[in-house]
């Protein structure tokens, strides 16, 4: 069907947009940053599909090597946007560049749900939903970290971005090549997990220390 | 085995341990943010590495085209060049004229990336990509070579950090001049070149850690 990512995106969008006034505060600007990584997903689909074009239609070179700058680098530029212009405070940038991430995995997981409707199966399900979004995720928060520095250490936060953006492409691109073969697909799909519970149990075990100290 | 196989996976496990050792030492809260991004330097170019790995397992080749490893290891230039311009420079150079002579001589290691470049890549008979590609490698090395000679000659006037951290720059120095080199291998499609400066990268990963550690305990004490 012609148009159906604008059929999707308007389908999936109004209705969220719609209830942002009855949300409260701090789940309204979560609810923003999913939004505009809806958004960034439809428009980072406009420019792999010109790649793709160009490149003849070659969509192992373009999905190992092409995607995943272009997607990272679109999805830093909201938060770019939110650091320079809001707040450079850590747990914000980092909540709001994760919430970008999962907004555009939630739409780049359901068009290719529509696009494929009668190949997918659970399992499809569950390695999209998991491994796919948690990618998404790290990688944006990654750049965000990178961003908290915008006005404390302007030196640091100029290379310190740029580096950290490398590092999330490459780490995409890792993901995005593991997933796509046939022996070692499943090294993708946990490959996410592998790198997002250390850092969650070392984020609690910070919290759980701070909490203690501040207690004593 | 394949020999750029071989060469990517002594890469991968040096700068890993590296990764490591630095992320149990340094992530933690009020760590020196020096290390953390020398850590990162590392687990980016771990990254690399992982890259070329797997590109190589599915599908068996990295010199043909432009591969993203390539900007994971040149990333990691990126990390060692953040770790002494936003960080430690500041602290050590006020911008005066007593200090001239060594800003001025320490362009001497991006003099020696350009003047490679120029030999190595540009004028001689290599495709374009990788003459683009070695243009950026010499960026990213240039900046971050400069700081690390800048900061093996540098006087220890106030703090002391610059005696104990020696060490490291002097192997970051060799690091980059081995990545160099990888790079020149690769562009050559030379298994044996690429296998030697990686073996050479690996171990100078390996090495670099212990070194900051034992650098910033000695300056602390």
């Amino acid at each position: 069907m012609e148009n159906m990512i604008y059929i999707l995106f308007i389908c999936m969008v109004a209705p969220l947009m719609l209830s942002l006034p009855l949300i409260k505060k701090t789940s309204r600007s979560i609810m923003i940053f999913m939004l505009i990584g809806m958004c960034t997903a439809l428009f980072v689909s406009e420019v792999n599909g010109l790649f793709l074009r160009l490149l003849d239609n070659d969509i192992l070179m373009v999905t190992t090597t092409i995607t995943p700058a272009t997607e990272e680098i679109v999805k830093a530029l909201p938060v770019l946007i939110y650091a320079f212009l809001f707040t450079d405070e850590k747990e914000r940038l980092l909540t709001a560049s994760f919430a970008v991430g999962l907004g555009f995995a939630l739409f780049e997981n359901t068009y290719i749900l529509t696009q494929a409707s009668t190949d997918v199966t659970i399992s499809w399900a569950l390695v999209r939903g998991f491994s796919t979004a948690l990618m998404h995720g790290i990688c944006t928060a990654a750049v965000g970290f990178g961003m908290s520095f915008v006005k404390k250490k302007k030196k640091l936060f100029y290379c310190g971005t740029i580096s950290l953006l490398l590092i999330a492409i490459t780490y995409h691109g890792i993901f995005n090549m593991l997933v796509q073969s046939e022996s070692m697909k499943y090294f993708g799909f946990f490959l996410p997990a592998v790198t997002y519970i250390p850092l969650v149990v070392a984020m609690v075990m910070n919290y759980r220390k701070k909490n203690a100290k501040s207690q004593s | 085995m394949n020999l750029y196989l071989t060469a990517n996976i002594i890469g991968f496990v040096c700068s890993l341990f590296g990764f490591i050792y630095g992320g149990i030492h340094y992530f933690r809260p009020r760590k020196a943010t020096y290390a953390q991004m020398i850590t990162l330097a590392l687990g980016c170019n771990a990254f690399g590495r992982l890259f070329y790995i797997v590109r190589l397992l599915t599908t068996g080749f990295i010199t043909g085209s432009v591969q993203l490893g390539f900007f994971g290891i040149a990333g990691s230039f990126m990390f060692f060049f953040s770790s002494n311009f936003g960080t430690l420079d500041s602290l050590l150079d006020d911008g005066s004229k007593t200090f001239r002579k060594y800003r001025l001589i320490a362009l001497a290691a991006p003099l020696a990336f350009i003047v490679l470049y120029v030999l190595l890549f540009l004028t001689a008979d290599i495709s374009m990509m990788w003459k683009i590609l070695g243009g950026v490698m010499t960026v990213f090395a240039s900046l971050s070579t400069y700081f690390n000679l800048k900061h093996l000659i540098f006087p220890d006037v106030d703090f002391g950090v610059v005696k104990c951290l020696r060490p490291y720059n002097f192997l970051v120095l060799i690091y980059s001049a081995s990545v160099y080199m990888e790079c020149f291998g690769l562009s050559r499609d030379n298994a044996v070149i690429t296998l030697i400066s990686c073996i050479i990268t690996g171990l100078i990963s390996a090495a670099m850690m212990p070194f900051i550690v034992r650098g910033l305990k000695k300056w602390r004490t």
